[in-house]
């Protein structure tokens, strides 16, 4: 392999990683801080490529713009979903095994939901379009517009919740519930506001990245499950509620996936995913950083 | 008990055995459908419903299954693809469990999901590089008829293993990994022989009906035979009747397999809609199955109950 065509990857794999992260984030919050198991993530993403898709074709509105929107409308959801379905039963946890096997369950109605739903609005067909797609220079390499900009995005994304988490007072507070969920409780810290700021965050987050998406890659009612296993993937190999590890396992991921795909024939790209995602669990369940809660 | 046990299995039974002499062709269809989900929901409970492992590969195993007559037909007879099927499926269960199953909670729901698709997109890779096309016929299969009856027997059969694990040291030992599986092995029981055990006799059943599956389908394609979605239809079905022993599974592939049927017919369209509102529904009222809460609402109104449980 040549030099160039090295870097050359080597940029695009990065730029791939850090949608890969965007697209982690909102998962790895909502698994990490409420043990629950959002399988349709995925779903959600596609909902919200479908908002950035209309809003483009039919007002014309850059997805830049429309990715708050979808963002919006996914966080609402969030916040039905949460009062419908989990207000309850999370004050009565029985067993975390339990919690997370029902919501696994209960995600999967639901994205099942969404998905018929989306297809019988708006059909079943690949629907893609393009904006900004002119090329620009970095160095050596040419890199289409709306994907730079997009990876940029993602990577401030993810920097922005992360230092929020971190350093303002509410984002300790949600750590605080990551870590000991009763504990937290006795100091004072109210865990329904917690659980509320976590989905309304983490949907609206998948809202977000599918406006942003839906100008980059084409897509169909069906294609939420692929993004399900990214979010997989990438928080494994950072590690549960870790969100700096998702940033990191991110780029790996989309590092490991160019490189595969370029070594290789395209059509290996999924098996590469797949055996990496299974290696990743059985020989590194706690993530690259070996810091995941349990 | 046994007696009345003997009176309603007979006439279902005798029912069951000679519905083809007079069954029209949309009945026996519908037959097929019924035993073909009660087996697999039956067999994913054999393993996931006592050990609580949650197993989302009835995909690869009934996918392995059903590439078994893809391979082997017409060169060999369709008895020996059907036995070829499960043996295969079973020989996949036993190489991928035995690293698989050290993996606990919900790493395992998704590890094994993971291990679906890659088995899918190897046969799809397959298929493009070494045949150089997607998807195969497979002409000139048995009899409905027949399908009918290698699905009955596998279901009697499949309820028979379940009954005598159940009442074996072997069921005993698989209930107690999903009680608590640090104090089984702490007394002693050989937790991952036992694990593997249940998963390769779950594949077993999963992948001869796939291979019975294959021919009633007679085109078969990787995306159609490793579709996730069955994973999580047979699952719910399981879930919704009751995973305590066989009848739950066979109740929810009954009742489900029924109601879609009938929506399906009804509202092509909102038929999936309603089946992700039934499920969510269930999870949130009755997490423990369909047969419970009939058991409880039949035991509230006899009197034989008073004395058997406190």
């Amino acid at each position: 392999m040549p030099i160039d065509v090295i870097g050359r990857t080597f940029i695009i794999g990065l730029g791939i990683g850090c949608i890969f992260a965007l697209i982690a984030m909102g998962l790895n919050l909502l698994w990490g801080t409420m043990r629950l198991l959002n399988v349709a993530h995925g779903d959600l993403i596609m909902l919200g490529a479908y908002t950035g898709y209309w809003l483009f074709i039919l007002y014309e509105i850059s997805p830049f713009r429309s990715a708050f929107i979808a963002a919006l409308v996914c966080a609402g959801i969030g916040l039905i979903v949460y009062k419908i379905l989990f207000a309850k039963s999370l004050r009565k946890v029985a067993s975390l095994e339990t919690l997370e096997a029902n919501s696994l369950l209960i995600f999967f109605g639901f994205g099942m939901i969404i998905e018929s739903v989306v297809s019988l609005l708006w059909g079943a067909n690949v629907r893609a379009y393009s904006y900004l797609t002119n090329n620009v220079r970095l160095i050596s390499i040419s890199i289409g517009l709306n994907r730079l900009l997009s990876a940029l995005i993602a990577i401030v994304g993810c920097l922005l919740l992360y230092t929020y988490l971190q350093k303002s007072f509410f984002g300790k507070a949600v750590r605080a519930v990551i870590q000991d969920k009763d504990a937290a409780e006795l100091m004072g810290i109210d865990t329904r506001k917690i659980y509320i700021f976590c989905f309304m965050t983490a949907f609206g987050l998948a809202g977000f990245t599918g406006g942003l998406l839906s100008m980059l890659y084409a897509f169909t009612p069906f294609s939420g499950f692929s993004y399900t296993i990214y979010a997989f993937i990438v928080i494994i190999l950072g590690g549960l509620g870790n969100l700096l590890g998702t940033l990191i396992g991110g780029l790996i991921l989309g590092l490991i996936i160019t490189f595969g795909v370029s070594l290789t024939t395209p059509g290996y790209g999924f098996i590469i995913m797949y055996l990496m995602f299974i290696l990743v669990i059985l020989l590194m369940p706690a993530g690259i950083l070996g810091k995941a809660i349990r | 008990m046994r007696k009345r046990l003997k009176l309603i299995l007979i006439p279902v039974l005798l029912f069951l055995f000679t519905i083809p002499f007079y069954g029209s062709a949309y009945t026996i269809g519908l037959l097929i459908a019924l035993l073909m989900y009660s087996i697999l929901a039956v067999s994913w409970n054999i393993f996931s419903g006592y050990t609580r492992y949650i197993s989302l590969a009835t995909a690869a195993f009934f996918g392995i299954g059903s590439y078994v007559p893809v391979l082997g037909w017409p060169e060999l007879p369709f008895p020996v693809l059907v036995i070829l099927g499960g043996v295969a499926s079973s020989v996949f269960a036993f190489g991928v469990g035995f690293p698989c199953l050290r993996i606990r909670g919900p790493y395992f729901v998704i590890l094994t999901l993971g291990l679906s698709e890659l088995t899918k997109y190897i046969f799809v890779s397959y298929e493009i590089n070494f045949r150089g096309m997607i998807g195969t016929h497979l002409l000139g299969g048995p009899s409905m008829e027949a399908f009918y009856y290698w699905l009955l027997a596998i279901a009697i059969i499949v309820i028979l293993v379940d009954h005598f694990i159940r009442q074996s040291k072997f069921g005993l030992a698989l209930s107690s990994i999903g009680g608590d599986e640090e104090a089984a092995e702490a007394m002693g029981v050989n937790t991952t022989r036992y694990k593997l055990l249940g998963f390769g006799i779950s594949a077993l059943f999963a992948g001869s009906v796939g291979a019975i599956i294959a021919f009633r389908w007679t085109y078969i394609e990787p995306t159609g035979a490793f579709n996730p979605s069955l994973t999580l239809q047979v699952i719910i079905m399981a879930i919704f009747g009751g995973t305590k022993d066989f009848r739950g599974p066979v109740l929810g592939a009954f009742t489900l397999t029924l109601v879609s049927e009938a929506l399906g017919i009804r509202f092509p369209y909102y038929y999936t809609i309603i089946l992700g509102l039934i499920l969510i529904l269930v999870i949130k009222f009755f997490p423990n199955g369909l047969l419970e809460t009939i058991e409880k609402l039949v035991r509230s109104n006899t009197w034989e109950t008073q004395n058997v449980r406190i």
